[in-house]
């Protein structure tokens, strides 16, 4: 340890007392490893030490469960046919970790079903709309509705992931922050996250202001400076929960971005815990 | 937030490491001298990448310079070498340059760091003013938003009078992701590729690259280069400063948090946030590399 303190970071008490819930953790947010765990393990495990020094009291991540949410077919059987695979994480880090699924909307059955196995049954609290990939549908198509209505019955939480890229998207199944607005328009008891407020935040905030059952997570770009000051701003603090991206993005990227913001102490207790603790829990 | 590394006006102004920006080199090798490997000394933080006046796309809580600099020393940061917006998007260079030399001498922390765009007519006596009537350490280049790769013969030129007067070159890969770029003005990163065999042939010039990625980093063909080193502002991942220091060596590794644009926490933590690193490794990054590339001592 040295002998100096470590700069940027508050006590651990002060960042205990934000009871930091982590809304968007991306260990091997791709691909778990052939044996459907290994390098998701790994990704954890690297995490550790910024998620202890952080003080985390919990994160959720995205666990594909075989239904064609990735591009490897043996690995998407092992898990359709060994589940006990998916909740590994889970077991050795009870306290720590939570989940939603990855859905896959281009094959709405599949998905229903895994709705059904995994949020009705438990242990999984939502779903993970896929921005790239196999699975990634524009959220505006009517696979994805069916999918929502399901969830919505279920009191599951989504996570729509989103970009307004300059130049445009990165592929067809990408959504905007815009897409998200119309479908959320259509399920106004229903919450939604969208995922890095649009990547290009400024048209992002923008996008979903008029929508009071969509909240806006925070990882997933650079830590510009102004971002949190213009979402407090324009959406309220409430409607906007901590995300760390994990480990592919770092601590100082993402929890840096609301501990210098120029916004108040009460509005970081809310956008690092507060806003999650109460969609999860009602 | 409570500062954890508290250094009051007086101590600062008392402190080796704060100078004006006339006496910036001499303070700083004495700096260095002065600790060398006290583990008991308060960390020292040299932030090598800071702008100073406004982005012209949206208004930054930091881009005044005094909020800037109050914010800076709450962090515990000692001396930020500051470039301009206005040396992006001016091309009167010899008045944006002076604008900021004049600002830094407000402020005791600030070491200021010229920008230079060879495309234009004359661009040497820039360079001349940079180093001779404002003393300044360094210069700064966009390639990316001045309209010229690094092939570019001017740029070796460049790099060879920077080389004539003793002052480290600090190239900009960007300003900002080119995914959320304003779309009137999208700005590809900068190609680093050709700065191999320049450097290869200049090994005595000093070259820092701000702002690049991990994956830029930390090509192979840096590894044998040890007059290029990078800032840490946008190396993102939980182990990406670690990785990079395995693979540049520590050495080559200068804190730089890209503030006013990005918040600079963000770097600030992303140094020591997967505990890899030795006291003295950070020590080193945090400043002490920066003391010796301002010197002319790369490694």
């Amino acid at each position: 340890m040295p002998s100096f303190s470590l700069p940027g970071l508050p006590s651990p008490d002060v960042l205990k007392s934000y009871r930091i819930r982590d809304s968007y953790f991306t260990p091997s947010h791709s691909h778990p490893g052939a044996d459907g765990k290994s390098r998701l393990i790994s990704d954890i495990e690297r995490s550790l030490p910024a998620i202890h020094l952080g003080q985390f009291e919990k994160l959720c991540f995205f666990p594909h469960v075989g239904i064609g949410t990735t591009t490897d077919p043996q690995l998407e059987k092992l898990l359709r046919t060994n589940p006990q695979v998916v909740l590994e994480p889970f077991e050795r880090w009870p306290d720590l970790l939570f989940g939603m699924i990855q859905v896959n909307a281009h094959n709405v059955a599949a998905s229903l079903d895994a709705i059904n196995r995994w949020i009705a049954d438990g242990p999984m609290r939502g779903v993970y709309f896929p921005g790239g990939g196999p699975a990634a549908m524009t959220c505006t198509d009517r696979n994805v509705h069916q999918l929502v209505e399901r969830v919505a019955d279920l009191n599951g939480v989504i996570m729509q992931h989103t970009w307004f890229k300059t130049g445009g998207k990165q592929g067809p199944g990408e959504s905007t922050p815009t897409e998200l607005a119309e479908l959320a328009a259509q399920f106004p008891e229903q919450s939604f996250l969208c995922a890095h407020a649009g990547g290009e935040w400024e048209q992002g905030i923008r996008a979903i202001q008029d929508f009071p059952n969509i909240l806006a997570e925070t990882s997933g770009f650079d830590a510009t400076a102004g971002f949190l000051e213009m979402a407090v701003r324009e959406l309220g603090a409430e409607r906007i929960v901590f995300g760390s991206h994990l480990p592919s993005r770092s601590l100082g990227t993402e929890l840096g971005k609301v501990l210098g913001a120029e916004i108040s102490e009460r509005d970081k207790q809310r956008i690092l815990g507060e806003n999650y603790r109460r969609l999860l829990d009602g | 937030m409570m500062p954890r590394v508290v250094m009051n006006r007086r101590e600062l102004l008392r402190g080796t490491l704060a100078v004006g920006a006339a006496s910036w080199a001499a303070s700083a090798t004495q700096a260095a001298e002065a600790s060398p490997s006290d583990e008991q000394l308060p960390l020292q933080i040299i932030d090598t990448n800071v702008s100073l006046f406004e982005w012209p796309f949206r208004r930054l809580p930091l881009d005044q310079t005094g909020r800037l600099v109050e914010k800076l020393r709450s962090l515990g940061v000692t001396q930020a070498w500051a470039g301009s917006f206005d040396g992006i998007f001016h091309r009167d260079l010899q008045r944006a340059n002076e604008r900021l030399a004049k600002e830094c001498e407000r402020f005791p922390e600030l070491v200021p760091i010229g920008s230079v765009n060879p495309t234009l007519p004359h661009w040497e006596r820039d360079v001349e003013s940079c180093a001779n009537r404002w003393k300044m350490p360094a210069i700064r280049l966009h390639p990316g938003y001045h309209g010229y790769t690094l092939e570019d013969p001017r740029f070796a030129e460049l790099l060879e009078m920077a080389e004539e007067h003793g002052i480290l070159i600090q190239i900009a890969v960007a300003v900002e992701d080119q995914r959320t770029q304003p779309t009137m003005l999208r700005v590809p990163d900068v190609d680093l590729l050709p700065l191999e065999a320049l450097l290869r042939s200049r090994p005595k010039s000093r070259v820092q690259v701000l702002n690049a990625n991990a994956r830029q980093a930390s090509q192979a063909q840096w590894i044998n280069f040890p007059n290029l080193a990078f800032d840490v502002s946008r190396t993102d991942g939980t182990d990406a400063v670690p990785m990079l220091c395995k693979i540049l060596g520590v050495e080559r590794l200068l804190f730089g948090s890209h503030t006013p644009f990005l918040v600079p926490e963000a770097a600030m933590i992303r140094v020591h946030e997967s505990e890899l690193l030795s006291s003295e490794d950070l020590r080193q990054v945090y400043a002490k590399n920066a003391e010796r590339w301002l010197r002319g001592v790369q490694s």
